[in-house]
């Protein structure tokens, strides 16, 4: 990423300001419509879940200009999803929503550059996450 | 410069490959796995995925272990894969009658006893250049559940058929690599480097590798070290220009170019001997060198066992090319020394008490890297590390690397071991005159009985099939058996000699030489079986035969593999021949054709050959004309492109008949001209004539035919080839009418085959001009799946039925001759086409007919197939001709029940 593409992830998502639970409402929307077999995957009451969405991600995206405070965050965050049973497979699926729920709710304001931005930072994020995860993970048995 | 970088660097981040990783996690997890391929393009990663699923699979407390295939490890055998082996194992008895297996078992047992039972998670880099004797190994290990195996093939590479056979049975995982995308680039980039990269540099590198992983490794190290990668602010930066070229090997060039002279000599002594023990090169290089080369990412140290590696297979391709000859040759002599002087050190038990697995493992690996080394310089390695691996290669069937090894003895060493192995690598590569020289030269050498006797009968084997000299053949095995007498090696003489009578075309003698064999064991009932199943089947004695063929196939499976025999599956095309010659038409295609999807892929060309002439011959019969063409086209260009002049001979025949009946003359006569090239094969020589006689009729000349069925015939009945003689005269009677009976019915006496019976009764009633007899025929040879000679017998009938006055059955009997001959893929011979009688109908008049006969008016007709009603009523007129009949009311009546 360039510093002008973190810059750009971070103030498209500032502008979000009040949509901010639309957006988390719109993403969980996404995820299930796009692949319905993850919804199980989410024990918890879904109010609560969204919010906590909204938090993490909003510290993923002021993390994100520096590596080493982005690795603290994706480093835990991907463990515990290993124990939430996500799989590899399944990060693609949610960039996407994640995506499609950023075009939704910013309009005309999510363009190319922007969702360009967006694609790199979910997939340095994704990838950390996964990283997390493969050193959280027992092998074989 | 570096400095900055190093902790990234010391573990070069892996972006985009989790999936790939949780699928090596799963198939791990799963017991009926045995393992995972990894396929891709070169720098596309797949070493690296490969170590990081180790590197998981350690972690999680697995028993891990590297082998690495190369180009000159691929030359010794067992060389890659040494660690997996117990001390002193991977050698069979001087003469090679340990059993390979009973190694292979062995290495099974040392390695569940290491482990505890666990599976050892094996990655065998670049695994299409590892030997054929480790890829078995390999096989047999991952088939036990005794290695859990991680395969990389690159792309182009031929694939191995261990990795082939079991991915096709649903073992092994694959997982095919593709360079990055642009997207994962960026991440690996940022990763990487630890911070944002500025949109010019990412864009340039971009460029320049198109998401090749080996590619952005090497311009960011080489950037990196240049300087032309630099940090500002916490952004980086393309301050220089990177390399303009896009070409990898110059990009290692480079970074290797800028090595002090310590760091290079230990990465030039890497790319030859590598792995080496991390002790020695600490013992070498001054200190920091070896850090700093790791931190560059040139070298990687394994823990567990204290070796240094080179980074990346393509480091050593490139280092090596550039070392000069004269430097390679002294550094790999120098490394042999060294190793064969610690060994010595360590002594031949290794020591006092029992040596640790380690140990051993790695005392059972030098020896064969010192033959390596030496052999790679041009040095002479010991002799007898050569003639071992030769047994290993040979055991895989790799006789290009027997024959290297063996070459590489001198010549005052080869002894006569050496000179058998040498002599049957020649022999099947097809260097016959040199096989011969070598076998002789080792029959004077000093020898057990043992190994006397499998020259001798490879020496006759390499006369009778390479040089086509069945006499010389004979002589050579005369003078053993007057040398050899304690048995079981004699009748093990006398079994061979009884094969050369057989494969020469004389089942008779070869009966009376095999009725000297009293008992024998095991190994002389195999070989006897070779030459007693094929000259039982000629002698029409088929149920004896098929009995002895299916004896033989048990008796060999019990021996296993040994030295100087035929492959196993010889056996099986001998059942095929003796199920043929007994008319089990059906069961010997089937088995066939089993046959040939086992041996195909695997390095048995001659009994492919023999399958699909056997599949040509058996559909020959059948009356499948274009099958029968298609499958001896295949035998031939498979014998021409293997060298073995005798079965092409066989095939061309096949193929000559096959095009003659279906009557394209000059695609039969083609056939024969390529025959005449080769030389004579006396095998099946009688049957070899059809080919003449049916070309001869193909091409207008049925005296001519006449003449060659019946000097064939005479040669058949003077060598006991009942079956041929059979065949020859009944084709007389068939394409003459000459008649043959009287021999005929002493041959369906002297035969039990039910197939010379129908062909004598045929002979029997084409003399009677009986119509009942001829359709009685017909049903015979329908019974057993010989259409066309059916359909003939049936049109005979017709003919017969209609000189007695009797239409109705006459016609009946040719509508049962055209249905026939339908079967049989377009053949015409001349016993479908009588000119004096009705002709059967062709299969457009058939078809027209029919449905005229159902009430049909002529415009329906041509509508419903697409004519004229023009051409439908000139169809109808020479149909009416053809049934003697004047209205479609007739045609009714002559159609009868078939409506």
């Amino acid at each position: 990423m360039t510093p002008e593409q973190i810059t750009l992830v971070q103030t498209s998502y500032e502008g979000l300001g009040p949509r901010l639970p639309d957006l988390t409402a719109r993403f969980y929307q996404e995820l299930f419509r796009r692949d319905p077999g993850l919804r199980p995957l989410f024990t918890t009451d879904m109010a609560e879940q969204q919010v906590r969405f909204s938090l993490k991600l909003t510290q993923l995206v002021q993390a994100i200009g520096s590596l080493d405070e982005l690795l603290v965050h994706t480093r835990a965050l991907g463990a515990r999803h290993v124990g939430y049973g996500v799989r590899a497979v399944d990060y693609p699926t949610v960039g996407a929503a994640l995506l499609d729920a950023l075009a939704a709710v910013l309009g005309d304001d999510f363009d190319a550059e922007t969702r360009q931005a967006w694609v790199l930072a979910y997939n340095l994020m994704a990838e950390t996450m996964l990283a997390g995860a493969a050193a959280a993970r027992p092998v074989g048995g | 410069m570096l400095s900055a970088v190093t902790g990234t660097l010391q573990r070069w981040p892996i972006v985009g490959r989790r999936a790939e990783l949780e699928v090596f996690e799963r198939v791990l997890d799963s017991v009926e796995q045995k393992g995972l391929v990894i396929y891709g393009r070169a720098g596309v990663g797949k070493t690296r995925l490969a170590d990081e699923c180790r590197q998981q699979a350690a972690a999680a407390g697995h028993p891990t272990e590297r082998i690495a295939g190369s180009r000159t490890a691929a030359l010794l055998p067992l060389g890659a894969v040494a660690a997996l082996l117990p001390r002193g194992a991977g050698w069979p008895d001087a003469d090679g009658t340990a059993g390979i297996v009973a190694l292979f078992e062995q290495a099974r047992q040392f390695l569940l006893q290491r482990h505890g039972g666990r599976r050892l998670v094996t990655v065998a880099d670049d695994m299409a250049l590892l030997d054929a004797a480790s890829l078995a190994l390999l096989g047999y290990l991952a088939a036990h559940g005794t290695v859990f195996l991680i395969a990389t093939v690159r792309t182009g590479e031929p694939v191995p058929d261990l990795v082939t056979g079991l991915w096709r049975d649903g073992l092994l995982e694959r997982i095919d690599l593709a360079d990055l995308s642009r997207v994962h680039l960026d991440t690996l980039l940022h990763l990487a480097l630890g911070g944002p990269v500025e949109a010019g540099a990412e864009q340039e590198i971009w460029e320049v590798t198109a998401g090749n992983p080996m590619y952005v490794r090497e311009l960011v190290l080489g950037g990196l070290e240049s300087g032309a990668l630099v940090e500002r602010s916490g952004v980086w930066h393309l301050e220089g220009r990177l390399p303009s070229t896009s070409r990898l090997l110059d990009l290692v060039e480079q970074r290797i170019g800028q090595l002090s002279a310590e760091a290079r000599s230990v990465v030039e002594l890497l790319s030859l001997c590598q792995p080496v023990e991390l002790g020695y090169l600490e013992s070498i290089a001054p200190a920091g060198v070896l850090e700093s080369l790791e931190r560059a990412g040139l070298v990687m140290i394994t823990l567990p066992d204290q070796a240094v590696r080179l980074a990346h297979p393509m480091h050593a391709r490139v280092v090596r090319a550039a070392i000069p000859q004269s430097r390679a040759r002294a550094t790999l002599l120098a490394q042999a020394s060294r190793l064969e002087a610690a060994l010595t050190a360590q002594g031949p038990s290794g020591g006092s008490g029992p040596p640790s697995a380690a140990t051993s493992a790695a005392a059972a690996s030098a020896a064969l890297r010192i033959a390596l080394w030496r052999l790679d310089a041009g040095g002479q390695p010991d002799p007898d590390v050569l003639i071992r691996g030769a047994h290993l290669a040979r055991y895989a069937h790799d006789f290009r690397v027997v024959r290297r090894l063996i070459e590489a003895v001198p010549g005052d060493r080869l002894d006569a071991v050496g000179a058998l192995l040498l002599g049957e690598a020649l022999y099947e590569l097809g260097e016959f005159r040199d096989a011969d020289r070598v076998l002789a030269r080792g029959q004077q050498q000093p020898s057990t009985e043992q190994v006397a006797l499998r020259l001798a009968v490879t020496r006759a084997k390499n006369a009778q099939w390479g040089l086509c000299e069945p006499e010389a053949a004979l002589v050579i095995n005369g003078a053993a058996r007057a040398v050899i007498t304690s048995r079981p090696l004699a009748e093990e003489l006398i079994a061979d000699e009884a094969s050369v009578l057989t494969f020469s075309g004389h089942p008779d003698r070869a009966l009376i030489v095999l009725d000297r064999i009293t008992g024998g064991d095991r190994r002389t009932r195999v070989v006897r079986a070779i030459a007693s199943a094929p000259a039982l089947a000629m002698a029409g004695w088929t149920a004896q035969a098929i009995a002895a063929a299916e004896e033989g196939r048990a008796d060999h499976a019990a021996l296993g593999e040994e030295l100087a025999i035929a492959h196993p599956a010889m056996h099986v095309v001998n059942l095929v021949f003796a199920l043929t010659e007994a008319g089990r038409l059906a069961e010997a295609e089937q088995l066939a054709r089993a046959g040939t999807e086992t041996v195909a892929g695997s390095r048995v060309p001659v009994a492919q050959i023999f399958f699909a002439a056997n599949l040509g011959r058996i559909a020959t019969l059948q009356g499948r004309a274009t099958t029968a063409r298609r499958y001896y086209a295949e035998a031939a260009g498979l014998a021409d492109a293997n060298r073995f002049a005798g079965p092409r001979r066989l095939a061309l025949s096949g193929l000559a008949v096959a095009c003659a009946m279906l009557g394209d003359a000059a695609a039969a006569a083609q056939a024969l001209a390529e025959r005449a090239a080769g030389p004579p094969f006396g095998f099946r020589e009688p049957e070899q004539h059809l080919a003449d006689a049916w070309t001869a009729l193909a091409s207008g000349q049925p005296a001519e035919a006449a003449e060659w069925l019946n000097e064939a015939a005479a040669l058949a009945a003077a060598t006991g080839h009942r079956t041929a003689e059979a065949w020859l005269l009944h084709d007389l009677v068939r394409i003459t009418g000459q008649d043959a009976t009287a021999r005929l019915l002493e041959l369906a006496d002297a035969c039990d085959s039910p197939l010379v019976r129908a062909r004598a009764r045929h002979a029997l009633a084409v003399r009677a001009r009986s119509a009942p007899e001829l359709a009685a025929a017909a049903d015979d040879f329908e019974a057993l799946g010989a259409m066309l000679l059916a359909a003939e017998a049936a049109a005979g009938a017709a003919e017969a039925y209609s000189r007695a006055g009797d239409p109705r059955a006459a016609a009946a009997a040719l509508r049962r001759s055209n249905v026939l001959a339908a079967t049989c893929e377009g053949a015409s011979t001349p016993g479908l086409v009588h000119a004096d009688t009705a002709v059967p109908l062709s299969g457009r008049e058939r078809e027209i007919v029919l449905l005229a006969a159902k009430g049909l008016a002529s415009k329906d007709i041509a509508e419903r197939l697409y004519l004229s009603v023009r051409t439908v009523n000139n169809h109808l007129q020479h149909a009416y001709a053809k049934l003697g009949v004047g209205s479609r009311a007739g045609l009714a009546q002559a159609l009868g029940s078939e409506r």
